[in-house]
């Protein structure tokens, strides 16, 4: 047993201290108002700490933090993407991250298990090989491996997919890694309350005041505050938010099912994706195989399950492991995902004066998490957005100068 | 089977027939109908199983399977019900989750070290330094998981049934049972359902020695067996509720997915267990559960037992276990004033009775795998103090726990119910319920056996309104008198182990603990505890974790609220969720001829298409390149059956294509072809095809495979949207098509037709009906794999015969079949770039020079506006043609491979293949505008990082390099 | 599963129908802005509210309009475009 769980043992108090502080009212003005304490906004409370010494902000929680997308993700970390902007910048989110349990004392279970995107098709075999080629090009461990290697890594796949779906080889991506996504939100709270941030739970937005042009203030249950500059950082709520400084956006919420089995000993050691069959699934710590699927087909601002998913979702799993009968399924559950048109996120500047977004993260934000706080206090510190994420700016659709992340990302957890 | 009672009134077994079994090796005896943890009880084994985290002996709990105390597996399965599971002939049974056997599970060493396990441990080390984090992780996820899976456990396929009613009862007690007749009597369809093997719920055993309420059941049970409206499901769950009333229920054979136009949930309540040091050793269980053993399975729950009680039902449970000749140490009330009537009776009986005294902690035996003693003291309800100056221990075998109750709501709540704290009876209850669904009972808060019945009419008159028939309109039951719920039955004791949640094995302390460190809402303390997190989803610890934290804050219970309940109610197989696996594909009419020939076949999106047809020990390479050449040198011949094929009928049906596609059809001549190419709103291209006028008012369009569904469906949007004169028939699945190509084409062909097949007759891009073979067909000249190529269209099933026909009169031209690689690589050569292949879901027209296919001075096409605007925009990538040097022998650059320029990504490689008729290699890339003109030269990387250059060349291939 | 009423074919379940997006007026290409083009080509009205949408019967082939709130999932009307007189309520 780790030395450091002896003072659990030895001391008659429970001797950790709390996580962040409970403020009750916010304060009258702050330098910069976060809102939402998922991963992201906590991230970016941290950094703008951490990084630029910027300390008078606030956390807006309108439920509790980490309940949004943070706490209902599947967990999976990974770089592999399509274009080089989204091979880039999700790579320095993996680098942050494999030394985050660290950075932030708190164990994250960054577990780097391997990630293979199976393609059953040669459509899908070219679109693993483009990725590759990306990838490798970036630097980022990626490759293309045939039936026989994905064998070895995962002997209790049917690899026939029971005859219906012959896999034909797996875009094999080393890093690719789980966590515990809970963790990764209170490490950041904790993290940012430590270095001065606040953070609010029970606490809504009602309203974003600007004035020629420029963001004055935003109004919450708890009281007006003044502010010059917002983060939007809502994810399914995004346009709820972007409503209230009337911006349009291509963001459109579709929910996004998962579902999880009863605990059993550990067997699958790596994390598995199949475009075609519509399934991701990994194993979490507890035993537990965490399976999710595509996105729901039609818009709404809902969590609500639906039994085709689990429906759809099982007999998938029962193609790569027929021994799964019977197996239970616990329970399933939805996170809404911010959609774009390219499946690439919406990072920046915006045109109104303070008001920065950090949205169209849609089933792609947990793995995103690290990097997005961190550039996202650049932004905001600067009131300039990095070079990692000129390509996810907001006017790119203005542009048409969309990113392309479609490919990677449609099953790609 | 010591622990056996005599015959109990309507008990579940069969004493005529005995059924053998063993358990960790040792051997049992039980009768038919025993589940495996009743079979066990009876026969003295206790130690049933063992916790999740501490690898504590576990025995029966709420023999209702709302804990996992007892999981076992008989070597096929795993993780199966002790308390539900029905014992059979043979079963060779083993607990999951020991190291070592159930009574010396090596991991229960992990118990005496918990004071290092504190609440979320593992968020607290382990993971410094990092690079021990592997070897940690490997140990804790050892240690966790139940079961061990069987990975030769057969994939079984579990049927799905659908049924529609007007009402479905969910839960049949005496509240379900009688709403059930009151719908059925007023002649609704109504289906009740319910988890167990036998109707009657608690009637069934909740007795307080008194058989009339078997009676009663008796009465109901042959009543709904007289109405033939009533469908009864037993032993089958509820899984969940789902949008506009579709009801999952679940049983052995499978699911049967209810829609019904009223549920009326009459589930009943989950009892509650006290909380008090070593609550969890065997021999300690819920009120129900001893009562639940006694008259459905004929065992005592124990010897001599200990009856602790927070509400007036351990009076009942203790008149039960008398009656099943168990010996009652006491019974204790942890309320201050009792039940003074109650009391009174069983002190007639000589039973001491306790009040304002709790049990402090249960004793265990020196083996820790049992119960010896309980440790009473005075306790202070109000105030949750155990004073324990007077403290004094009974000697007993068991104890037997009632507190209170929580709703087995989780259909209300997934239907959206609004539910609010009633404090008359210490529990959520319903207080805003969606449209159509109805609460009776327990669930709704209403306990006493009378109330309840009435309560189940009432509901059942209220969903007869909502169906729009008479009924009164019954006032709500009340519930009077004591809470049937302790509204704090939590004892504290300074060394803990007093335990919420028996799934994850959570104290008290580590709900405290959870809020200093701020996990101190409902959602954040269960995450961070992970309470209510294990298989039974909170059903025996989620109402206790609710009050602990409303204490620790200082706050009233509904100020906490509950976490979000979600399917399924139970945990449900994934092969009765899976069924039957759907995978369909769709063939073509000459599916078998190629098969037959040796097709190797590709998906192409849902088709079956045949890639190319390999010789014996043929490689891909030379089966497409062998394919590819007798195209050019004589003739080939391709099924193209799985092309979109759409006719567009209608005096309209030009301006329709003119909107639609980007090129003109209005002044398209009748018997000529056009290029159609589709984009969408944002200018990036969709697909192509071509389109054939065969008549003024009637084209015949011929599009990609993969896309034909998606873009006839956005035809008959866009016709809905303008309303032009015509009409739109997908036949694609009516027509097939084949193409044969070659110079030997035209020959062949003709020996089948009459039709004057001369180039003045039948010119390049156009389109003619005639007879080939005897069959009706439209015959399109096109060029798309060879100049001189003929694509006949016919109805799908005489496609077969004109194939044999075209492959008889070929046989003396070497007429040979190509797959679709093989299309890829002549379309290649031709010089046409593919959608989907040559194409991203980004790429405009502008980018792969295809400005000659779109007629920007039409007044509206779709995509139009937007290539407007990229016009004004700089192009950044540009497809060409290239060629690599001539003779190349080094490493074959692939699809995909990059175009680069140093760091610099310029483009990647789309198409490339050696064409043994050309004798080159050849291909298309993206590259970088600067680069895209003839002549230049560029770098493309090989998987194994070398780089190849590669020269840009006039298309097509075929005429620039071989002159063809 | 939802069920949803297509107008031509009655109540349905939800699995056979294609959800086509929300049903929207485009801008008059000839006069309007790039700026304007491009914010109807990408942009959508998000925010959660009774939409107008576009949806398919796809054993059919029917297009038709359906009145959904895109928060409560509820729809309050479906009928073909264009004869948005027609009132069908679906089932509440």
């Amino acid at each position: 047993m780790p030395l450091r769980l002896l003072k659990f043992a030895l001391s008659k108090e429970h001797p950790a201290p709390r996580f962040f502080k409970a403020h009750e009212t916010p304060k009258k003005s702050y330098d910069v108002v976060i809102i939402g304490g998922g991963g992201h906004g906590l991230a970016a409370a941290y950094y703008l700490a951490k990084d630029h010494g910027i300390t008078n902000v606030c956390v807006l929680e309108k439920g509790y933090i980490g309940g949004g997308n943070t706490g209902r993700n599947t967990t999976i970390v990974r770089s592999n993407y399509l274009t080089p902007e989204g091979v880039n910048f999700y790579d320095a989110s993996v680098k942050i991250y494999e030394g985050l349990s660290e950075e932030l004392d708190l164990n994250l279970f960054y577990s780097t298990r391997g990630h293979f995107t199976l393609a059953h098709t040669e459509s899908a075999m070219r679109t693993m090989r483009w990725r590759a080629e990306v990838n490798k090009h970036v630097g980022v461990e990626s490759r293309v491996v045939g039936p026989d290697e994905i064998a070895k890594a995962c002997p209790q796949l049917d690899l026939s997919c029971s005859g219906q779906a012959p896999i034909l080889g797996a875009l094999f991506h080393a890093p690719g890694s789980v966590a515990r996504h809970d963790g990764v939100a209170w490490g950041y709270a904790r993290g940012a309350d430590r270095l001065g941030a606040e953070i609010y739970q029970n606490t809504e937005v009602l309203g974003i005041d600007v004035k020629n042009g420029k963001v004055s203030g935003v109004k919450t249950n708890k009281g007006y505050i003044e502010t010059k500059q917002v983060l939007s950082a809502v994810a399914g709520f995004t346009p709820r938010i972007t409503e209230m400084v009337d911006l349009e956006t291509p963001i459109v919420i579709h929910p996004l099912q998962a579902c999880v089995t009863e605990p059993m000993k550990p067997f699958l050691d790596t994390i598995l994706v199949s475009g075609s069959l519509h399934v991701y699934v990994s194993q979490s710590s507890r035993g537990e195989l965490v399976m999710g699927s595509s996105l729901d087909p039609y818009e709404v601002h809902q969590t609500r399950s639906t039994l085709d998913f689990v429906e759809g979702l099982t007999s998938h799993m029962l193609d790569m492991f027929p021994f799964l009968s019977n197996i239970k399924v616990v329970r399933q559950w939805a996170g809404m995902a911010d959609m774009t048109p390219d499946f690439a996120p919406i990072m920046g500047k915006t045109p109104i004066e303070g008001f920065y977004i950090d949205a169209g993260w849609g089933t792609w934000g947990f793995k995103a998490t690290p990097i997005s706080g961190k550039t996202m206090a650049q932004t905001i510190a600067n009131d300039s957005a990095p070079d990692l994420i000129h390509s996810f700016r907001l006017s790119r659709f203005e542009d048409y100068e969309l990113t392309g992340e479609k490919g990677a990302a449609s099953v790609g957890h | 089977m010591i622990f056996r009672t005599p015959k109990q009134t309507g008990e579940w077994v069969n004493r005529d027939k005995k059924i053998n079994f063993t358990f960790e090796g040792e051997a049992f005896s039980a009768f038919e109908g025993d589940t495996i943890s009743s079979a066990l009880w009876a026969a003295g084994q206790k130690v049933l199983g063992r916790s999740f985290k501490y690898h504590r002996a576990r025995g029966v709990l709420s023999f209702a399977n709302h804990d996992v105390n007892v999981l076992v597996t008989d070597g096929v399965d795993t993780n199966m019900r002790g308390d539900v599971v029905t014992v059979k002939e043979g079963m060779a049974l083993f607990a999951v989750n020991t190291k070592g056997g159930v009574k010396k599970d090596k991991n229960s060493y992990i118990d005496s070290i918990s004071p290092l396990l504190p609440v979320g441990f593992y968020y607290k080390a382990f993971h410094t330094p990092r690079r021990l984090f592997p070897l940690w992780e490997n140990v804790i996820r050892n240690a966790a998981g139940l079961g061990v899976v069987n990975f030769n456990y057969p994939r079984i396929l579990k049927r799905k049934t659908h049924s529609h009613c007007d009402v479905l009862v969910v839960g049949a007690g005496p509240t379900g049972l009688t709403a059930a007749l009151t719908a059925a009597e007023a002649g609704l369809e109504v289906t009740i359902v319910d988890e167990n093997r036998q109707l009657g719920g608690s009637l069934g055993y909740n007795r307080a020695a008194d058989s009339k309420s078997v009676t009663q059941l008796d009465g109901l049970l042959s009543k709904v067996a007289s109405l033939p409206n009533i469908k009864v499901i037993a032993s089958a769950y509820a899984a969940g509720y789902y949008p506009d009333h579709l009801i999952p229920i679940v049983g052995e054979s499978g699911i049967n997915k209810v829609r019904a136009k009223a549920v009326i949930v009459a589930s009943g309540a989950f009892e509650q267990p006290p909380v008090f040091r070593y609550n969890d050793l065997p021999g300690v269980m819920l009120g129900s559960a001893a009562q639940r053993l006694i008259y459905r399975y004929a065992v005592k729950p124990f010897n001599n037992g200990v009856v602790v009680t927070a509400n007036d039902y351990g009076y009942r449970v203790a008149l039960d276990l008398l009656q099943a000749g168990t010996k009652i140490a006491a019974l204790v009330d942890m309320r201050s004033a009792g039940n003074a009537n109650s009391a009174a009776e069983l002190v007639k009986r000589g039973i001491k009775v306790y009040a304002g005294h709790c049990v402090y902690e249960a004793l265990a035996s020196s083996d820790k795998l049992g119960v010896r003693g309980a440790v009473i003291c005075a306790y202070d309800d109000k105030q949750n103090v155990a004073l324990t100056d007077n403290k004094f221990t009974l000697e007993c075998d068991g104890i037997s726990m009632s507190a209170g109750w929580a709703p087995a709501g989780a259909l209300l709540y997934q239907a959206g119910t609004g539910m609010q704290f009633d404090y008359g009876v210490e529990q959520f209850v319903p207080s805003r319920l969606p449209n159509g669904m109805f609460a009776a009972g327990k669930v709704n808060g209403i306990f006493e056996l009378e109330q309840r019945v009435r309560d189940g009419v009432r509901a059942a008159h209220d969903a007869i309104r909502h169906l729009g028939l008479q009924a009164p309109q019954n006032q709500a039951e009340k519930h009077v008198g004591a809470s049937p719920s302790h509204p704090y039955p939590m004892v504290p004791h300074p060394k803990g182990k007093n335990f919420v949640d028996f799934d994850e094995d959570i104290q008290i302390k580590d709900f405290v603990n959870a809020a200093k460190e701020g996990f101190d809402n409902i959602e954040l303390m269960k995450r961070f505890t992970t309470v209510g997190m294990g298989p039974s989803q909170g059903k025996h610890s989620n109402m206790n974790a609710i009050r602990i934290l409303a204490k620790i804050r200082g706050l009233p219970v509904e100020k906490i609220g509950t976490t979000t309940s979600r399917p399924f109610f139970h945990p449900t197989p994934i092969g009765h969720l899976g069924g039957r696996g759907f995978h369909s594909h769709r063939l073509t009419s000459l599916h078998d001829w190629h098969q037959a020939n040796g097709a190797v076949f590709t998906d192409i999106g849902a088709w079956k298409r045949a890639a190319y047809y390999p010789a014996a020990g043929q490689s891909k390479e030379d089966a497409i390149q062998t394919e590819a050449l007798a195209v050019r040198k004589t003739a080939g011949i391709i099924d193209g059956s799985s092309f979109g094929k759409i006719e567009i009928h209608g005096p309209d049906a030009a301006l329709f294509l003119e909107r639609f596609f980007t090129g003109e059809y209005t002044d398209q001549k009748v018997g000529s072809c056009r290029y159609v190419m589709l984009l969408d709103d944002s200018g990036v291209i969709a697909d192509d095809g071509i389109a054939s006028r065969l008549a003024d008012d009637l084209f015949y369009l011929s599009i990609g495979t993969s896309n034909a569904a998606a873009v006839y469906r956005e035809m008959q949007r866009s016709q809905q949207i303008w309303q032009l004169n015509l009409g739109l028939v997908n036949v694609t699945g009516a027509f097939g098509a084949i193409n044969i190509a070659g110079p030997a084409a035209r020959e062949i062909l003709s020996t089948l037709t009459d039709f004057d097949l001369s180039f003045e007759s039948f010119p390049m891009s156009s389109v003619r009906e005639s007879q080939v073979a005897g069959v009706e067909a439209r015959m399109i000249r096109v060029a798309f794999v060879a100049d001189n190529g003929y694509e006949l269209h016919a109805p799908m099933a005489q496609i077969p015969h004109i194939w044999n026909a075209l492959m008889q009169a070929g046989k003396k031209h070497d007429l040979r079949p190509f797959g679709s690689d093989t299309q890829r690589l002549l379309r290649l050569e031709m010089g046409h770039p593919m959608p989907g292949i040559d194409t991203d879901g980004l790429t405009n027209p502008f980018e792969i020079g295809a400005e000659w296919a779109i007629k920007m001075n039409k007044p509206y096409f779709i995509g139009q506006r937007s290539l407007v605007i990229l016009a004004k925009r700089p192009l950044r990538k540009q497809l060409v043609p290239f060629v690599l040097a001539d003779n190349f022998k080094g490493e074959m650059p692939m699809d995909c491979n990059l175009v680069v320029d140093g760091r610099n990504i310029l483009g990647r490689v789309t198409s490339i293949s050696y064409s043994k008729y050309i004798d080159r290699c050849i291909g298309f890339a993206y590259v970088s505008p600067d680069k895209k003109e003839v002549g230049s030269v560029f770098q493309i990387r090989t998987d194994s990082g070398s780089l190849v250059a590669a020269t840009v060349v006039k298309s097509p291939f075929i005429k620039t390099l071989k002159g063809a | 599963m939802k069920l949803l009423t297509c107008p031509m074919n009655g109540t349905r379940p939800l699995s056979e129908f294609i959800f086509g997006g929300e049903y929207r007026q485009a801008p008059d290409q000839d006069t309007c802005s790039d700026a304007e083009w491009a914010a109807f080509v990408h942009n959508r009205s998000g925010a959660p509210g009774d939409k107008k949408e576009w949806w398919y019967h796809s054993p059919s082939g029917t297009w038709f309009i359906a009145e959904r709130n895109t928060l409560t999932d509820v729809v309050s009307r479906t009928y073909l475009a264009g004869q948005n007189n027609t009132t069908q309520e679906e089932g509440k």
